[in-house]
């Protein structure tokens, strides 16, 4: 893991949706600067409505701030990055028409990827997440997790220097979670991509990032950013060290009051058409 | 172990005897086409009985009197080329249909301002009794094959649309979102996104289309006709010939559900991944 | 902002709508004026105009008003009866449902105006044979959706009315009706609507009164102008019942 480069440059990022002063407006995102080191894993964890899934749309291109720039890489991003950016969503965004061979392929036609590469890179990105034996399966044929593994194909199939992954493990059980998340340090230890993770898990924070950035209720902003400093691969064992109790106490008392604030001024569901 | 044994001796006797009406009824319970099938045969049986016992025989005939009048009625000149020109008109009808409805309902469906303005008028034609204009159309196209297509187009058109529309909008708006995040063209997104998606919805309109087409070369044909199957049905009629009237329109609705299961067979095999 | 925009979209497309049919009117009024468009076959809008008034003002419509909309109820009376009778019967045992449901799904689907011959043939050309036709075409929808309602009744709620004691009678009444009404009412609407058009579709085709055969009437005698006119106006009618259904089947579903 290279050290002090950073990959991604967030400058004074704010965002609101809808027009200011309007009813139904809202300041999801409060001006937020954050420097990200090329090749670390960076956890966005807050409590709902904090506006980490929006700073991870404005770090992505998908969704242009009310104020602030994000660079990547020196350039700054204006719009989907497709050579630079791979994006995971919590929703399953496979296209249940094709299998998962051609979803892979799918996406590095869309990225530009010569023809002929296409087969090995697929092959390799399946193998790497364990399901070289569903390519030729259907979406609508697979669990939940095997979904999100073939999703994280896709993306690592692109070649990507950064990886984006937006609650991914939200819509799956406990047991999945672990899983995968233990299968997840493990492949990304070999690689040196940069990735930013949104989640609602404390554990799954503390299992696989090396910083933490802990947001405060709505409008959120990060409220403090906590270093895990803990080799990779991440073994089963420091789930129940010292270390990671210790850890994860930390974000629940910095977590546990936003919670609270964010519960009990969130408005009826449905008013906000905002992401979180 | 002994009273089970001695249990089991006893009761084989009686099994033995009840055995096959209990498998009997098992039989029919797990299979109720073969229910349905014995309930045609019923209704045959009475058709049978009324027609040959209780209705005069100049407006009902009995369906082996039917059966047995195919070949004659097959044979009378110029029924094999009616049935003919209908499947041809029927066949012919569809594929305009099914092409300006898929044209018309990417046109409507794609732009969110064409859809919003001009669904609202295709709904209210749609929902307008087309039968009141027929007789406008064999004014406009004759009374040869092209008004029965005309009419039968007009009639498949419109789910066609209505369905390819839908199948459109109903995209989840994270696979537009993903798809672009990877970097797809304008043009991508339609061939690899949008179109997979459409198509069993399209299936299902050409489906309802048939449908739609049947209903209308059918009535066209029945309304006027000089050498499609509406002349025979008129024929049959005014000479009081009920057996072979029943057989014509026997042989028609066996077209129809030829048609219909052809269409709902394609249907199934594009949207397997639903 | 975004408020406004959205009612401005909306402005946009009415005005779109109602420009294209002024557009569509125009177009007609110049083919037949100014472009000789045969008359035979386009005629005259104010002529159409006209026309109408004249059939409105006259009462000439009346007596065909009347065949036609008495076989329509009569019609749909009898479908609306047999079919949810059979349709509640069929629907009491799962057994049942697998049997007949599958054979009036396909019986209906085919084209069942096909016979229309057999039921002239029987009936004759009076309105017997177009109610014939009209209430086995009006069945179906009907009887598919009750074995749909009756059928598909949450589990949950009849066990948790008879654990509480409700009757035979009360069940049927206030859990099975209640719950399988609205399946019942778009079955009802789906009926309605064929029937209708049936009823329009025989009167065209063989009958010697009743609107459908008045339209067809003008069209052979070549009054283009009176026949538009009626076209008119029985799409009118049919346009109006139309609303009128979904209105009751609106209500009948915020009820049910």
């Amino acid at each position: 893991m290279s050290a002090g480069d950073v990959a991604i440059h967030v400058r004074n990022v704010g965002h609101q949706f809808g027009e200011a002063g309007e009813a139904r407006s809202v300041r999801a995102l409060a001006d937020t600067s954050l420097d990200i080191v090329r090749g670390e894993l960076l956890c966005l964890i807050g409590p709902s409505g904090c506006g980490k899934s929006t700073l991870l749309n404005v770090i992505g291109g998908l969704l242009t701030p009310s104020n602030g720039t994000v660079q990547v890489g020196g350039k700054p991003v204006r719009g989907p990055m497709p050579n630079d950016i791979a994006y995971i969503f919590q929703e399953n965004a496979l296209f249940p028409w094709n299998t998962v061979d051609e979803n892979v392929r799918l996406g590095m036609l869309f990225q530009g990827v010569p023809k002929i590469e296409h087969a090995a890179r697929a092959k390799k990105s399946l193998e790497a997440v364990g399901l070289a034996e569903f390519a030729d399966h259907y979406p609508g044929q697979l669990s939940g997790g095997m979904r999100q593994r073939a999703a994280l194909a896709r993306a690592l199939s692109l070649q990507t220097g950064i990886l984006l992954m937006d609650e991914p493990f939200g819509a799956l059980d406990e047991q999945t979670r672990m899983i995968l998340g233990e299968d997840l340090s493990v492949l990304l230890a070999s690689t040196e991509k940069t990735i930013v993770f949104v989640t609602h898990s404390l554990g799954e924070a503390v299992f696989l990032a090396d910083r933490v950035a802990v947001f405060s209720a709505r409008p959120g902003t990060i409220k403090k950013i906590i270093k895990v400093d803990e080799p990779h691969p991440r073994k089963p064992a420091f789930v129940t060290s010292e270390k990671f109790t210790e850890l994860r106490n930390e974000l629940y008392a910095l977590l546990h009051d936003e919670i609270r604030k964010a519960v009990s001024s969130e408005a009826p569901r449905g008013r906000n058409g905002g992401a979180v | 172990m002994t009273s089970v044994q001695s249990s089991r001796v006893q009761t084989a006797g009686l099994r033995g005897n009840e055995r096959t009406p209990a498998t009997a009824r098992r039989f029919l319970l797990r299979h109720p086409g073969v229910v349905r099938l014995g309930v045609v045969v019923l209704l045959l049986l009475v058709w049978e009985i009324a027609a040959r016992v209780v209705v005069d025989p100049m407006f009902i005939s009995p369906p082996s009197r039917v059966f047995t009048s195919l070949g004659t009625m097959l044979g009378t000149d110029g029924v094999p080329n009616a049935l003919r020109l209908t499947f041809f008109e029927l066949a012919v009808a569809f594929a305009i249909a099914v092409t300006i409805g898929l044209a018309l309902g990417l046109a409507i469906g794609l732009p969110p301002f064409a859809r919003r303005s001009f669904m609202p008028i295709v709904l209210l034609v749609y929902g307008m009794p087309q039968i009141t204009i027929l007789p406008l159309f064999i004014l406009a196209f004759g009374i040869g094959p092209a008004s029965k297509i005309a009419f039968g187009v007009t009639h498949g058109v419109f789910p066609v649309v209505v369905t390819v529309v839908a199948g459109v909008q109903n995209l989840k708006p994270i696979l537009l979102t993903s798809a672009r995040s990877m970097g797809a063209s304008r043009w991508q997104i339609l061939r690899w996104v949008i179109f997979p998606h459409m198509i069993p919805s399209f299936f299902a309109g050409m489906r309802l289309g048939m449908g739609g087409v049947l209903l209308g070369v059918l009535l066209a044909e029945l309304y006027v006709s000089t050498a499609g199957i509406g002349h025979f049905t008129t024929m049959f009629t005014e000479t009081f010939q009920p057996n072979k009237l029943f057989g014509l329109i026997a042989m028609l609705a066996a077209m129809a559900i030829v048609l219909n299961e052809i269409v709902r067979r394609a249907e199934n095999r594009f949207s397997r991944w639903r | 902002m975004a408020r406004r925009r959205d009612s401005a979209q909306q402005l946009a497309s009415r005005a779109v709508q109602i420009a294209f049919l002024l557009g569509l009117f125009v177009l007609w009024y110049c083919a037949t004026n100014f472009w000789g468009v045969n008359h035979l076959l386009l005629p005259n809008p104010v002529a159409v105009f006209h026309q109408l008034v004249d059939v409105l003002q006259g009462g000439e419509y009346l007596p065909d008003l009347r065949v036609t909309a008495t076989e329509f109820v009569v019609a749909f009376v009898l479908a609306t009866t047999t079919g949810t009778v059979v349709g509640f019967f069929v629907s009491l045992s799962r057994y049942s449902v697998r049997v007949f449901e599958p054979l009036f799904a396909g019986i209906y689907s085919i084209p069942i105006i096909l016979f229309l011959p057999l039921y002239v043939l029987f009936f004759g050309l009076g309105p017997a044979s177009k109610i014939g036709l009209g209430t086995t075409i009006a069945f179906f929808p009907i009887v598919l959706s009750t074995i749909a309602g009756f059928g598909n009744v949450d589990r949950t709620l009849v066990t948790a009315a008879r654990s509480m004691g409700a009757s035979n009678y009360q069940l049927f009444r206030y859990v099975l009706v209640a719950a399988a009404l609205p399946v019942i009412l778009t079955g009802l609407r789906m009926g309605f609507t064929v029937a209708l058009l049936s009823i329009l579709g025989s009167e065209t085709i063989a009958s010697l009164a009743g609107l459908g055969h008045h339209i067809v009437q003008l069209a052979e005698a070549m009054e283009m102008s009176r026949m538009f006119a009626y076209i008119v106006f029985v799409v009118a009618i049919a346009t109006l019942l139309n609303v009128t259904v979904s209105y009751f089947e609106a209500r009948g579903r915020r009820l049910g």
